[in-house]
């Protein structure tokens, strides 16, 4: 009996301890224009962002210390949306109290974004403020910016290059030195501090840094993509190695797909990092979605059965043909895939000539041996 | 290990000392691979050894340190309060640049490894001059390279031996799965101190015997043999081995077997370790050699350490003889299924779930603790839906159907290799290595405000006037440029892409 209530007595107070820690929630939305058009008749990219605001919104009222960062990622490069050291958000803000007549009416100037010169509540809380300005506004830049070089038939997903900035973002965040955070803190503080000229936003850059240097103490990681892009052309590569370092890391890849086909390598992405991945059919309630299923904070994810779908199809795809294989030939110069031994002899990928005697032990077929015949004759016809 | 006194005393860093660090300022003339002692890592071309250096293992040999009072590193200069910051922050990167280790241009590697990894128990391991024993040390760095082996190298097999008290012990077979050896790891570290408590002589005849017979046995007799690096790895703390037959012959035995043994020596280089390392290696005689280091440190045993994880690059002599006689090998593999590992099967009410046991091919024991309960009847009713509790994931092999818990592995029933794409996947970054990055020169005005990969603030340039010249001589610029893409880096951001990320963000979205 002693020992029942012992264990349960215990038992609360790890989790207790455990939940306490910040997270940092880092958003890579990936806007390549083709797999958007392609839904366009479900959500809206605005839409999204809306919801994706929100999201992130409700992410930092979880905890005073909670960290976002916002990656697009398009086919012109990924870009830091939030946090973002080039801008600084108070000055922004006395713009707009300056102006002061044109104050919008929150949300529902998002969706006529480049006409309005603020384009949130400048009522809202503090943090929610900077992050949603911010990442709207860098959003349409992105936009116009994709509009511009959309002739441009080239067009290459770069998913690997996002999730690489996240990671370092990541890493940063999670084993920040202190010793050195005095002359290069953080980068959001820094350029607070460094601009500030009323004592107002200097006061916040405290509070700001007396938030981050909380956090260093223990920080936990995930990430989201969302993504619309149906085109698997992905480097392989690179994302394998960003997926390799995310599970070093203990940082979860959440993936949130939108449009019509699965992307197995986001599938192999989430599967390998304890991630969730979804298919969501109707996007429609999305914020629905993103609040239930994608709010599992790490510290708790040992601890419910996430909505993912553990049926992820590994199967490695062949060099030559393309198709997915089972019993197969691996380079052993490359490593690379080949389900049928080619007729060359060579490897298609780094062109070294492969071992005759190994080439034909391999494609020989089954043999009867002869009853009470040698075996050495057996084995060399 | 008496000719080499001398060179011990030396204080010359580069003359050919036996020491690894000394050999690998002189890269081997057969395989010019850039992996590095403490000298080389440090990345700058002319290292500021003046008022900053690091604290501790700047000069090598522990006790050949001058002694290093910290306050005599700060200097002062015009600038009271920021040349301190410098410094600090320079010491910090120095450290850092010394961690970093410089990645090679790409080699032709040796991926599907099988190590032997031979730990001294013999007294001399309870010396105390690694804290708290150098037995219980080597055990901890043991595991940390178990962990860091098989994470890099995921189609490798390990084996541990320990040598002790004249005769070799072993302490967990050759075998795939780190679980398994961090779990006879850690038992044998509970009984550190009595039951397997460092005692006796150690035996290199012995232990090398039985790593080449442990190797033979796994790989011997089927096509698998050319494919495989064969290793050895000796942590050898003790001065001298006693044997009971000769040591040559063994040695001669390692080298038909295309066996190559590295040694790492704890306290100093014995003779015979070196030829065994030299003739196993096919170097010279009287050469030193990477494969062969005698620990400086703490931090150098840890280096030396690490530095077996990375597969070993094929030799040039190596790779012309099989381009002479024949290619390279070509490797059947099994990319198996998964299967879901719990048949169940609905009682006449669906409240009741039976799971049948499943036994694994190839570790039948798990399925038999599964078994001593039989059949497992979860209780559906209680809004349980139909989850299992079970989440072992089973696989099958293509060829046979056998099926498997742990990946990779062989086939128990019909030996073909069964490996996931992941685990290819996790080989790459050894084949492609990322390019280093370079440091930018000081200069008075950057490019670069904020570092590309995690947004850090990059100081601001100084200005090149005569007044603090001292100050620039202790600055370093915080930027790392990818050459491919052009984009800075903090050293952060540098050292995590190579040692953890392996790809660049910047080139990433070119």
């Amino acid at each position: 009996m002693d020992a029942i209530s012992d264990r349960v007595f215990t038992e609360s107070t790890t989790i207790e301890a455990s939940n306490d820690d910040p997270s940092l929630l880092t958003v890579i939305l990936d806007i390549s224009p083709a797999g958007w058009f392609r839904i366009r008749d479900q959500i809206s990219i605005h839409e999204l962002a809306k919801s994706l605001l929100v999201f992130m919104n409700a992410h930092l009222s979880l905890n005073n210390s909670n960290q976002v960062a916002f990656i697009a990622s398009s086919p012109e490069g990924s870009k830091f949306l939030y946090p973002n050291p080039n801008k600084n958000y108070d000055e922004v803000r006395r713009h707009q109290s300056i102006s002061g007549s044109h104050i919008g009416d929150g949300r529902e100037d998002e969706q006529a974004p480049e006409f309005a010169p603020t384009l949130v509540n400048r009522g809202m809380y503090r943090q929610f403020r900077v992050v949603d300005e911010a990442v709207l506004e860098e959003l349409n830049e992105c936009f116009k910016q994709i509009a511009k070089n959309i002739q441009n038939e080239d067009q290459k997903s770069t998913l690997s290059g996002a999730l690489s900035m996240a990671l370092a973002y990541t890493n940063r965040m999670l084993t920040l030195d202190q010793s050195i955070s005095t002359t290069t803190a953080s980068a959001i503080n820094s350029t607070t501090s460094v601009n500030a000229n009323a004592g107002n936003s200097n006061s916040n850059s405290n509070s700001a840094a007396g938030a981050a240097s909380n956090s260093i103490t223990s920080m936990r990681s995930r990430i989201l993509i969302v993504s619309a892009n149906d085109e698997d052309d992905v480097k392989y590569i690179p994302i394998m190695n960003s997926i390799f370092a995310a599970q070093k890391m203990k940082t979860s890849i959440d993936i949130a797909k939108l449009g019509f086909k699965d992307s197995s390598y986001l599938q192999q992405a989430s599967d390998a990092t304890n991630g969730i991945y979804l298919h969501i059919d109707d996007p429609r309630g999305i914020i629905q979605v993103l609040t239930s299923a994608f709010f599992v904070e790490p510290s708790i994810r040992p601890f419910i059965i996430l909505p993912t779908n553990s049926n992820v199809n590994y199967r490695a795809s062949c060099f030559i043909t393309g198709k997915s294989v089972d019993v197969g030939y691996v380079c052993s110069v490359c490593l690379c895939i080949m389900s049928i031994i080619p007729e060359t002899g060579k490897c298609p990928a780094c062109s070294s000539i492969f071992d005759d005697k190994i080439i034909a032990q391999l494609s020989k077929g089954p043999v009867v041996l002869k009853k009470r015949k040698l075996d050495t004759n057996g084995t060399t016809s | 290990m008496g000719a080499t006194d001398e060179e011990y005393l030396s204080p010359n860093r580069d003359t050919n000392t036996p020491s690894s660090k000394a050999a690998s300022a002189e890269p081997d003339s057969k395989v010019d691979k850039d992996e590095g002692g403490v000298s080389k890592r440090t990345r700058s071309t002319a290292p500021p050894r003046g008022p900053v250096s690091d604290l501790k293992g700047q000069n090598g040999y522990a006790w050949e340190d001058e002694y290093q009072r910290s306050w005599d590193i700060v200097k002062d200069d015009e600038h009271g309060g920021r040349s301190l910051e410098n410094i600090i922050k320079t010491m910090i990167e120095n450290r850092k640049k010394k961690i970093m280790k410089n990645p090679s241009t790409p080699f032709q590697r040796g991926i599907i490894r099988s190590l032997i990894v031979i730990i001294d128990g013999s007294s001399a391991m309870s010396e105390k001059d690694l804290r708290p024993t150098r037995f219980s040390m080597t055990l901890s760095y043991l595991q940390e390279f178990v962990v860091e082996f098989f994470d890099q190298n995921p189609i490798s097999q390990l084996g541990i031996i320990l040598m002790r008290n004249g005769v070799s012990n072993l302490v967990s077979e050759v075998n795939g799965s780190p679980q398994y050896h961090l779990d006879k790891i850690r038992q044998l570290k509970a009984r550190q101190h009595n039951r397997y408590e460092p005692k006796g002589d150690p035996s290199l005849q012995n232990s090398l015997e039985m790593a080449r017979s442990l190797l033979k046995y796994n790989f011997g007799n089927n096509a698998n043999d050319t494919k495989n690096s064969k290793e050895v790895l000796i942590i050898f703390g003790a001065l001298f081995t006693s044997d009971p037959g000769d040591i040559h012959k063994t040695i001669d035995n390692l080298v038909k077997d295309e066996i190559k043994v590295k040694i790492i020596g704890l306290s100093a280089q014995v003779a015979i370790c070196q030829e065994l390392v030299n003739r196993t290696n096919h170097q010279q005689k009287n050469l030193g050699s990477k494969n062969y280091g005698v620990i400086m440190n703490e931090s150098h045993f840890k280096e030396l350490w690490m530095d077996c994880v990375i597969p070993l690059p094929i030799t040039t002599t190596e790779s012309q003889e099989t381009k002479a006689s024949k290619g390279v090998p070509l490797i059947k593999m099994g990319f198996p299924t998964k299967i879901q590992p719990v048949l169940t099967s609905s009682l006449s009410s669906n409240d009741y779930i039976i799971e049948f046991p499943q036994l694994s091919a190839s570790d039948p024991t798990q399925g038999l603790e599964d078994a001593k309960q039989a059949i497992e009847i979860t209780n559906n009713n209680n809004g349980g839906g139909g989850l299992h509790s079970n989440n072992v994931i089973g696989y099958q092999c293509p060829q046979c159907k056998s099926k498997v818990v742990n990946l990779p592995t062989l086939c128990p029933v019909c030996g073909l290799m069964l490996i996931l794409s992941t685990h290819l996947a996790r080989s790459y970054h050894h084949l492609v290595p990322l390019v280093p990055f370079k440091e930018v020169p000081v200069s008075s005005k950057y490019d670069s405000k904020y570092c590309f990969g995690c947004l850090l603030k990059f100081p601001r340039g100084v200005k090149n006037d005569g007044k603090n010249r001292n100050a620039l001589e202790t600055m370093t610029s915080s930027r790392y440029r990818c050459y491919k893409c052009s984009h800075d880096f903090c050293i952060d951001c540098d050292v995590f892409i190579h040692e953890v990320l392996h790809n660049c963000p910047g080139c990433e979205n070119n």
